[in-house]
């Protein structure tokens, strides 16, 4: 990432296993946001203490698969609610992580955390487990937002966290929005966007709302309560935070996601490094209940259920639920599709040194149709979606299929 | 069997009022069909049949009953189509018969096509047996309904049959009834044979058999006949009766119900109301064909493409092999600079046509698109030409156009009193005119119309049956060719011309409908990825406009955790999404857009 040459070559080889990335699902929350359709349980937090021991023991399994330890430059808290699991089974996780592979010295250690769940000393203890990145959950600088949302929290409580997350240390830290919401409008985003900038995190994650079946919101939708959510109202938004992040200092990177510049022509070194390794289809380990892993050619996920998940552990079984290998096809298409999420986008000479073929062929009838289509551009060296192209990348990616 | 115990009869009813289920029971009831084999509704056995609750084709099946006399009798139940679209199979199927049992719903009273139907049955002199249904349910009104039916045919109260097909009962009392009431055939065997054909269907085996009553004379096996209005000479391969599968024997005599095989390869050639005699060589050929016979002729028309270019061979194969059983499909080669490749059919009505898609669809697994429904024409042109169309596409330029006339309706709508106006105002939006009216009792009324059956088969069942609540009925017949002020109105998508969107209507309405249907087009079409205008022309003129905003926004914003196959899934089923619609130029049209003028609603 530090690398000036680093968006030119961002695909790894594939006969070179690189660092892994690590996640960890942690199920639990407070309340259920109205909007959310994750595996993630209020009411559950019983199963906290037996939980973190599943996780921490599917680790040290996974880690044992391989000869040698495998290297691990990021590990990721999400959920869930990562910041209400008590700061003791977090460090259990960690250690089973430290045992089981060898984490760098500089690997990104993220935690989600909600406003209102977390104090002073959680964020101290956390920092000093070795913790370095935070990402807050505030999804809106708005209270009535919160409530429709039923999100637990409130403004002040957002700006305490980020206060209190400073305070202990954390110097990289990611806050979350969502766009598009029903009533929401244009001068809420922007009101929500000023006094984000205004708090100038490292990195800022905006989630364009879609509605999901089974949620609360939808139900509410369906029922007449809330409007449905208008698509150019929320292109309007995007573009509104695309001329605001970029003026206040922020790189865009991914279709949701921001970072901070540091200097003026590098990738900046605050984009989630845990993330990249998803848009370069790179491989992954997953634990935890219904956590998705990608390795040696094969993806596979757990069961969703985290009682089952602990069940599963205590009877010393696998907590896999299901596979699907990744055929060549595939694996170059994803890796079209997600490469295409970064702005740095595919290039061209990286994706034929992975796969021996020239991307330009192989998609050749697809590039130039959502290149005439105004989605994508073409240089000598890259494809890469255009800003429209990052609202429509749908559009782009359903063409890429096999 | 001794011709005086021989009773030859059908069953007529409006949709629903029980006709299968009660000849379940007199199946069932005499022995026919044991009760452990009984599939329900043993007589319908299509399962498009059994989903819309109506029967497609007619059949016969023979039944013994010793009744109280201590007699034993051969009962040929022939089961009649149940919808007004078959109204002339109806009519062959009751020239076949002697009585007709006339089932009533207790809960629904008498509706149009129980009239239309009864109506039928008493030009061809039947003896009506009237079984008043579904008694057993808590919503029946028997003794209002029994009085209605006795007004309607004049016959004391006691003589209505109270039954419940569903639990049984009432069974033996219709079965005494119909041996007691119905004359034996009066048939005369030493006539030269004459032979009416009230149903055909296709055999793999047995080619085309024909079923049969046999009017006058014997029709042995093995012998030459000849079919009276085409002149076409066939072989008696086999005959025999339905028990109800069929069951080969030597001869059919005068009176009797049956079938004749003739390993014909297509049931065009064997027409419904034909009449079949011996051929020359084999005997004395009748002189008289018997009455009633009409070539099958369809009404109603529209163009089926495959979605995929390459599955038309596909769609002219399932063609072929539908119309080995259906006489009055027809289709031809069309094509269409929007869909390509496909054919113009042609249907006795709409029911006709959603059952042939469906078959299309769900036997044959094509995925198609259908335009909308349209009539045939009769254009004359400035030229002196006349010419019929039945593709809107091909209606000439107006300015070579004399005069244009379209196939009106006679229609006959029963409803509750209150709903009169509902109705009024719904007919005479679709340029129906006014006929007369009569009451049935003082809470209802007959309304008769004649209307374009262009009107008629645009969503009007449905916008009848939701402004009365369901209530009303409807029944309807082809009363003659009208002049009528009509122009073609054409659709732009992103402007070019949609043949298979052009649609003929009145001048007086073109305005209106144009708007609408381009407003309807807008809600159909998916946003695409630039601005798509829809205008509604006549000529060059365009007369309505809307436009479809590009889209802005199809983003999956967030890839959580690594579920890549999740998100992968959504967007298989995108581009699957997009392989059933149809691409125009740049545009990508839904098949629902095809149909959306049937569902244009009558706000104008």
């Amino acid at each position: 990432m530090t690398s000036a040459h680093s968006w030119t070559l961002p695909l790894a080889p594939r006969d070179v296993t690189p660092a892994v990335a690590l996640f960890v699902f942690i199920p639990f929350c407070k309340i259920k946001c109205t909007y959310c359709d994750f595996n993630a349980y209020a009411n559950l937090s019983r199963a906290m203490m037996p939980y973190a021991d599943a996780v921490a023991r599917e680790i040290e399994i996974a880690g044992a698969r391989h000869a040698s330890p495998l290297p691990a430059k990021t590990i990721y808290f999400g959920g869930g609610t990562p910041s209400l699991v008590p700061v003791a089974h977090v460090e259990k996780i960690l250690r089973a992580c430290h045992r089981a592979f060898v984490v760098a010295g500089n690997a990104e250690i993220t935690l989600e955390a909600n406003p209102g769940t977390i104090d002073a000393d959680k964020l101290r203890a956390l920092r000093a487990l070795g913790v370095n990145r935070l990402c807050i959950g505030v999804q809106a600088f708005d209270d009535a937002v919160l409530r429709r949302l039923n999100r637990g929290h409130t403004v002040a409580d957002a700006l305490e966290t980020y206060d209190l997350a400073r305070r202990a240390g954390f110097d990289n830290v990611n806050l979350d929005f969502i766009y598009g919401l029903p009533l929401q409008t244009l001068d809420d985003w922007r009101a929500t966007l000023e006094r984000a900038c205004a708090l100038a995190p490292e990195h800022l994650s905006l989630y364009a709302l879609k509605v999901e079946g089974g949620t609360g919101l939808e139900h509410q939708i369906k029922r007449g309560k809330y409007p449905a959510p208008d698509d150019d109202v929320a292109a309007d938004m995007n573009d509104l935070a695309e001329e605001m992040l970029g003026a206040a200092g922020y790189a865009q990177y991914e279709i949701s996601n921001w970072a901070r510049r540091v200097g003026a022509r590098h990738a900046s070194p605050l984009q989630s490094r845990h993330n990249l390794t998803y848009w370069r289809t790179e491989p992954y380990l997953g634990f935890g209940a219904g956590a998705h892993s990608c390795f040696g050619g094969e993806r596979y996920w757990n069961v969703l259920s985290p009682l089952e998940y602990i069940q599963r552990a205590e009877r010393g079984e696998s907590a896999v639920a299901g596979s699907e290998p990744i055929s060549r096809e595939l694996e170059m298409a994803e890796t079209m599709i997600l490469g295409l999420r970064l702005n740095e986008g595919i290039a061209f000479d990286a994706f034929a040194a992975r796969y021996g073929e020239d991307a330009r062929e192989k998609y050749a009838a697809q590039l130039r149709e959502v290149n005439a289509l105004g989605l994508v551009e073409m240089s000598e060296e890259c494809v890469r979606l255009t800003p429209r192209g990052r609202l429509l990348s749908n559009e782009v990616f359903w063409r890429l299929l096999p | 069997m001794d011709q005086s115990r021989i009773r030859n009869l059908c069953i007529i009813a409006h949709i629903d009022h029980g006709k299968s289920t009660l000849t379940d029971r007199l199946l069932e009831f005499t022995g026919t069909v044991a009760k452990r084999e009984m599939v329900e509704q043993v007589m319908d056995q299509m399962d498009l049949e059994r989903e819309k609750g109506i029967t497609i084709k007619a059949k016969a099946v023979r039944m013994l009953y010793r009744a109280h006399d201590g007699v034993e009798y051969e009962l040929n139940l022939i089961d009649t189509p149940g919808h007004v679209d078959f109204t002339y199979e109806v009519s062959r199927a009751l020239a076949a018969c002697e009585g007709a049992i006339l089932v009533v719903d207790a809960t629904q009273g008498i509706e149009a096509q129980t009239l239309a139907n009864l109506y039928l049955a008493l030009e061809h002199n039947l003896t009506i047996i009237p079984v008043l249904n579904k008694i057993d349910l808590a919503s029946a009104r028997p003794d209002e309904v029994s009085d209605e039916m006795a007004k309607l045919l004049n016959a004391p109260n006691e003589q209505i049959i109270r039954a419940s097909a569903k639990e049984g009962t009432g069974t033996e009392q219709i079965l005494e009834a119909i041996v007691t009431q119905i004359p034996p055939p009066a048939a005369n065997t030493a006539l030269p044979l004459r032979a009416l054909i009230f149903d055909s269907k296709y055999d793999a085996y047995k080619g085309v058999v024909a079923y049969v009553r046999v009017v006058d004379g014997e029709l042995p096996r093995n012998q030459k006949l000849k079919l009276m209005s085409s002149g076409l000479e066939i072989d008696a391969l086999e005959v025999g009766v339905f028990r109800p599968k069929m069951v080969a024997g030597e001869s059919l005599s005068a009176g009797e119900v049956g079938y004749v095989a003739t390993g014909l390869k297509s049931v065009r050639d064997i027409q419904v109301g034909d009449t079949i005699t011996h051929a020359a060589s084999a005997g004395a050929p009748a002189v008289e064909p018997l009455p009633g016979f009409r070539p099958a002729k369809p009404m109603v028309f529209a163009g089926f493409y495959p979605v995929e270019t390459n599955d038309y061979p596909l769609l002219r194969d399932a063609l072929d092999k539908l119309k080995l059983n259906d006489a009055s499909l027809t289709y031809d080669p069309e094509t269409s600079a929007a869909l390509g490749f496909g054919f113009r059919c042609g249907f006795l009505g709409l029911l006709h046509l959603e059952i042939v898609q469906e078959r299309l669809e769900r036997e044959y697994d094509l995925n198609l698109i259908a335009t909308a429904p349209s009539v045939e024409y009769h254009v004359l042109k400035t030229s002196g030409d006349l010419i019929t169309v039945d593709n809107p596409a091909e209606m000439p330029d107006g300015a070579e156009i004399a005069e244009i006339e379209e196939p009106w309706m006679r229609i006959q709508v029963f409803t509750p009193k209150e709903y009169i106006g509902a109705v009024m105002d719904l007919v005479v939006a679709r340029r129906g005119a006014f006929d007369k009216m009569e009451y049935l009792d003082e809470a209802r009324v007959m309304l008769s119309y004649v209307m374009p059956l262009s009107e008629l088969i645009v969503d009007f069942y449905d916008q009848l049956k939701s402004r009365t609540r369901g209530y009303a009925s409807l029944d309807y017949t082809f009363a003659d060719y009208r002049v009528s002020d009509l122009v073609r109105l054409n659709i732009l998508v992103n402007e070019e011309a949609v043949d298979a969107l052009s649609m003929i209507v009145h001048k007086d309405y073109a305005y209106a409908r144009g708007a609408a249907l381009c407003k309807k087009l807008k809600e159909v079409i998916p946003q695409q990825l630039f601005p798509v205008p829809i205008q509604a022309a006549i000529g060059g003129h365009i007369i309505a406009r809307e436009t479809i905003r590009a889209i802005r926004k199809d983003v999956l914003a967030k890839c959580y955790g690594g579920d890549i196959t999740r998100k992968r899934k959504l967007l298989e089923k995108q581009k699957a999404g997009k392989k059933r619609m149809k691409r125009f130029g740049n545009v990508e049209i839904p098949q629902d857009a095809f149909m959306a003028v049937l569902k244009l609603g009558d706000e104008e």
